[in-house]
């Protein structure tokens, strides 16, 4: 299960570094803020400025200036590179001899000048990132020298070096790391943890570090990380004790760093990132003759032996939502909740409730509803989100639009459900259950009526025993609405057989017949019984509303025939006039001309009829005519201008040139071009023939068609 | 992330089932495990405690970390399988001294996993009298090692550990034989040890009190209940 945590962005290329010298290689790097110094294996350090740049698409990417290089003079590699920030000096580790140079010019610092006396015979050294001594103008460091079995503790001040402290250690030290008095040592053949200050000290684990070269990394305040036997990274505190799981690596792992919540290790070939909060595999980039990992002050920098990236991290909202789209909900929480300590409070509660509200989201669109109340529950969601997926439960006066970014991706229950009526049963069961729950608690507070009334009409369709226990309780429903509030009528479906003979309740058989879509009976009564022209006209627009445009004309045709059949036929028990159909026909031509088909209208009309009469009803009828047509020819001037934009664009990409030189690298696998064959993306960029193979046949939508194929 | 209050680890050879006891008590299900990498944790709240459960590695390979993951634990399970007496050996021969690392007050329990395979009444998740046998699938293999052995390697703990026997927790009561497969007896181990432990979670929880760090709560209570003996 991967997730995309981190991107790879090239900082100081090949050519700036070395040009086309192929024996050089990088040795070690630092980075203070924009100043990234380089040390080579041809005894120069090299002082680049990085820039970071953000494109309008918002892509990072990195600029490196090369501000001077200066060779020291002793032929032998750079072995490390420690910049001392405060003291404005890089301290140097090259032919066993630690000494300062000025981060500015790179000139060696005379002793005369507070350069300090050199430190000699040293093999590997180590700064105090948590120091003890509260002077800022002093570096504290650990180091290892050829003397056998010590560790030397020495402070750097602006004008000496002193050595505090050695301390001898019970075999042979090989790697080390610092933090307050505590020293972390990899000896060859376990690590340990050894108090300076005290003199105590604490066996960690056994590691033979002659097969494998030991990790000692310092992560946080007191915590180390290190290389484990069986290709582990162990977390170990100042006391000894592991206080996370440890991580699976790979054998070969070089170099490893923490960027929370993620476990960054370097091999030969790849890089491999871990969460610490559940200890899997999240990334792998491929990341050849891979050679340093580093953090600096946050920033992640990796280095081949020929050139320098920067690890950057993508925003972790962005990483939320990735996983939530692959609908990995438990990780997607466990992610957000391990980021607790690292946003702002306020920051955090918002993002939490919502990742818990779309998290609900995602089960409850699988049907895991006891999941999705639970996280609904804690997210603290407006139950009017859930209720807006049910069509036509918010009655019309509600107020209520959904939040934006949209919490999920349902456009309305039966989108959701995919005309599986089973599931929209169980659904609705669910919401039912869930506005009981939530109905009295403060979640609804001023969203009551909506929850109320959704929750009556919901008891109304299935025909719920708590109906009448709702209504005559304390309740909020929303009884006004006349027509278009299905629930009051739908009260009566309870009482099916008694309102059928019932004269007084024709609105309500009118609604029962149009909710049963038997819109003849229910027109015929609306008209003829009631002679409600106005809620007939209601009556079509409510029907139709969840419907398409056609399913309207449907009805509104309808009523014009019922209308005009009313005259002819004149079928009046009520004594109503001929005219009065033709008159309520007129108005509904007049008002809703838009709806009509204008040329089946025509056919039906009675030929009596003046032209003046239904002047404005032709009116529109030419007018929504013409519109539909210009707004067709509209669309294919459009589509006609933008296949001739392609055309174009194709063209000028055809002519373009491209240069690939042995010194430009693929941009998939990082390698540098040997032949001339290559393979050109959009763009255009130049890519070895064979990554594009290898990222065609992996890429998921031709594994998909090559089991596809398996199958016929 | 939350502290952990209390350490327990679950010590035993590869194969005996430790991931599973867990997985059976956490998750409430049996499913096939791999191999476990180095280690792993879990933690139970257990009312206002956060217990740690460290599940190890019982491979060869990853033997050297069990020291650290015992260093401060206040109870060791150590695991073996009933049906391999090898496993119960291995418990005194290569577990045994990694303990040497957890608190000296802590508790140890003596766990054969694996009981459904040689005892009809593990077959059913609690110790149901009366349940007939017949309904139960025979049992296809031999008991290698009876609890009066596990018991008497309890004994034989506490003499490593220097421990009265009078004073400790009875062989009785620390020898448990459970089966992560049906969930015979896994609830009530861990909860047996989360009991036990409690008073040395209290305990800690005093040490911390006495710390640097002042309990603004805590001093509140205290100089509240000062003022009544006063008065």
């Amino acid at each position: 299960m991967s997730v995309k945590a981190f991107e790879l962005v090239p900082a100081v290329e090949r050519e700036l570094l070395m040009g086309e010298k192929a024996r050089i290689n990088i040795e070690c790097i630092e980075c203070c803020g924009k100043h990234l110094y380089v040390g080579t294996n041809d005894c120069i350090i090299h002082h680049f400025l990085l820039e970071e740049v953000t494109s309008s698409k918002g892509k990072l990417s990195y600029l490196a200036q090369k501000l001077l290089h200066k060779y020291l003079g002793l032929k032998k590699p750079v072995a490390e590179l420690r910049a001392a920030s405060a003291l404005e000096r890089l301290i140097v580790l090259c032919d066993g001899v630690v000494f300062l140079v000025d981060m500015v010019t790179l000139e060696t610092v005379p002793s005369a000048a507070g350069g300090g006396a050199k430190i000699r015979n040293v093999t590997g050294f180590c700064i105090n990132e948590n120091p003890v001594n509260g002077d800022p103008f002093c570096v504290e460091m650990g180091v290892l020298t050829s003397k056998r079995r010590t560790v030397q503790i020495y402070m750097i001040y602006e004008d000496r070096v002193q050595l505090v402290k050695e301390v001898s250690t019970p075999e042979q030290p090989c790697a080390l790391s610092l933090d307050g008095y505590f020293l972390c040592l990899a000896l060859a053949t376990q690590y340990m943890i050894l108090n300076y200050n005290t003199g105590s000290f604490q066996d960690l684990f056994p590691y033979n570090s002659e097969e494998r070269r030991p990790i000692v990394k310092r992560i946080g305040r007191e915590e180390f990380l290190l290389a484990a036997p069986g290709g582990l990274g162990m977390f170990a505190n100042a006391e000894g004790v592991s206080q996370r799981a440890p991580v699976n690596w790979s054998e070969r792992v070089i170099c490893a760093a923490v960027c929370f919540p993620y476990v960054v290790a370097l091999d030969e070939s790849f890089i491999t990132i871990h969460s610490m909060l559940d200890q899997q595999l999240k990334q792998t980039l491929s990341f050849r003759d891979g050679h340093i990992l580093q953090d600096f002050e946050g920033k992640m920098i990796l280095a081949s032996t020929k050139a320098v990236y920067v690890l950057v991290p993508l925003p972790l909202e962005r990483q939320i939502q990735d996983l939530l789209a692959g609908q990995r909900v438990e990780e997607a929480l466990t992610l957000t909740e391990g980021a607790q300590r690292n946003i702002p409070k306020d920051r955090f509660q918002i993002l939490h409730k919502r990742i818990l509200q779309q998290v609900g989201f995602i089960q409850f669109g699988q049907l895991q509803f006891s999941e999705a109340r639970e996280h609904f529950r804690k997210g603290q969601l407006d139950v009017r989100e859930l209720i807006s997926l049910y069509p036509l439960l918010l009655p019309a006066s509600s107020s209520f639009t959904r939040c934006h970014p949209p919490l999920h991706e349902f456009a309305d229950l039966n989108q959701l459900a995919q005309g599986d009526q089973e599931k929209v049963l169980h659904c609705k069961k669910f919401l039912i259950r869930y506005l009981e729950e939530v109905r009295s608690t403060e979640v609804v507070n001023g969203c009551r009526e909506d929850v109320d009334t959704a929750l009556l009409k919901l008891y109304a369709e299935q025909h719920h025993e708590s109906l009448m226990e709702l209504l005559t309780s304390d309740n909020s429903c929303l009884l006004a609405d006349k027509l278009p509030a299905i629930c009051c009528s739908s009260v009566h479906l309870l009482c099916l057989g008694k309102i059928e003979n019932c004269q007084d309740l024709l609105l309500e058989r009118a609604t029962l017949h149009g909710k049963l879509e038997e819109h003849d009976k229910a027109l015929q009564i609306l008209v003829h019984e009631l002679k409600d022209f106005q809620s007939a006209e209601s009556f079509c627009l409510w029907a139709s509303s969840c419907q398409d445009s056609t399913y309207r004309q449907k009805l509104f045709h309808l009523l014009l025939s019922v209308y005009l059949d009313g005259n002819h036929c004149g079928r009046s028990n009520a004594g109503g006039s001929g005219g009065e159909y033709d008159m309520a026909a007129v108005d509904l031509l007049n008002r809703h001309g838009e709806v009509f088909d204008a040329a089946q209208v025509l056919r039906i009309l009675p030929e009596s009829w003046s032209l003046q009469l239904l002047c404005p009803f032709l009116n529109r009828a030419v007018r929504a005519s013409m519109h539909a047509c210009r707004m067709s020819q509209i669309g294919l001037g459009l589509a006609h201008s933008e296949n001739l934009q392609l055309l174009h664009d194709r063209l000028e990409e055809r002519k373009k040139n491209i240069v690939v030189s042995e010194k430009k690298g693929c941009h998939l696998c990082h390698n540098t071009f040997s032949q001339p064959d290559v393979v050109c993306l959009p763009g255009p960029v130049p890519v070895h023939a064979h990554c594009v193979a290898r990222r065609v046949r992996d890429s998921p939508t031709k594994r998909l068609l090559a089991n596809s194929s398996n199958h016929t | 992330m939350k502290k952990p209050d209390v350490k327990v680890v679950l010590l035993g050879d590869m194969n005996v089932g430790k991931t599973s006891l867990l997985h059976r008590y956490t998750e409430r299900k049996f499913k096939d495990t791999i191999s476990t990498v180095g280690g792993a944790f879990f933690l139970k709240q257990w009312g206002p405690y956060n217990i740690s459960i460290w599940d190890t590695a019982g491979r060869e390979q990853f033997h050297g970390l069990g020291s650290m993951y015992c260093r401060g634990a206040s109870a060791v399970i150590l695991t073996y399988d009933v049906t391999n007496w090898q496993s119960l050996a291995e418990l005194e021969e290569r577990f045994l001294s990694l303990t040497d690392t957890a608190n000296h007050d802590c508790i140890y329990a003596l766990v054969g996993n694996k009981a459904d395979l040689t005892d009809l009444k593990a077959q059913l998740p609690l110790d149901l009298s009366g349940a007939s046998p017949a309904s139960l699938s025979g049992t296809g293999l031999h008991k290698q090692v009876p609890r009066e052995e596990a018991m008497a390697l309890y004994e034989r703990i506490l003499r490593y550990k220097g421990l009265d026997e009078k004073s400790s927790l009875p062989a009785e009561k620390m020898c448990f034989e459970t089966s992560a497969k049906t969930g015979y007896n896994v609830d009530t181990l861990f909860e047996t040890l989360f009991d036990l432990v409690l008073p040395s979670i209290l305990r800690k929880r005093n040490e911390n009190l006495v710390s640097p760090t002042v309990d603004l709560e805590e001093y509140r209570e205290a100089s509240a209940r000062r003022g009544k003996t006063c008065c």
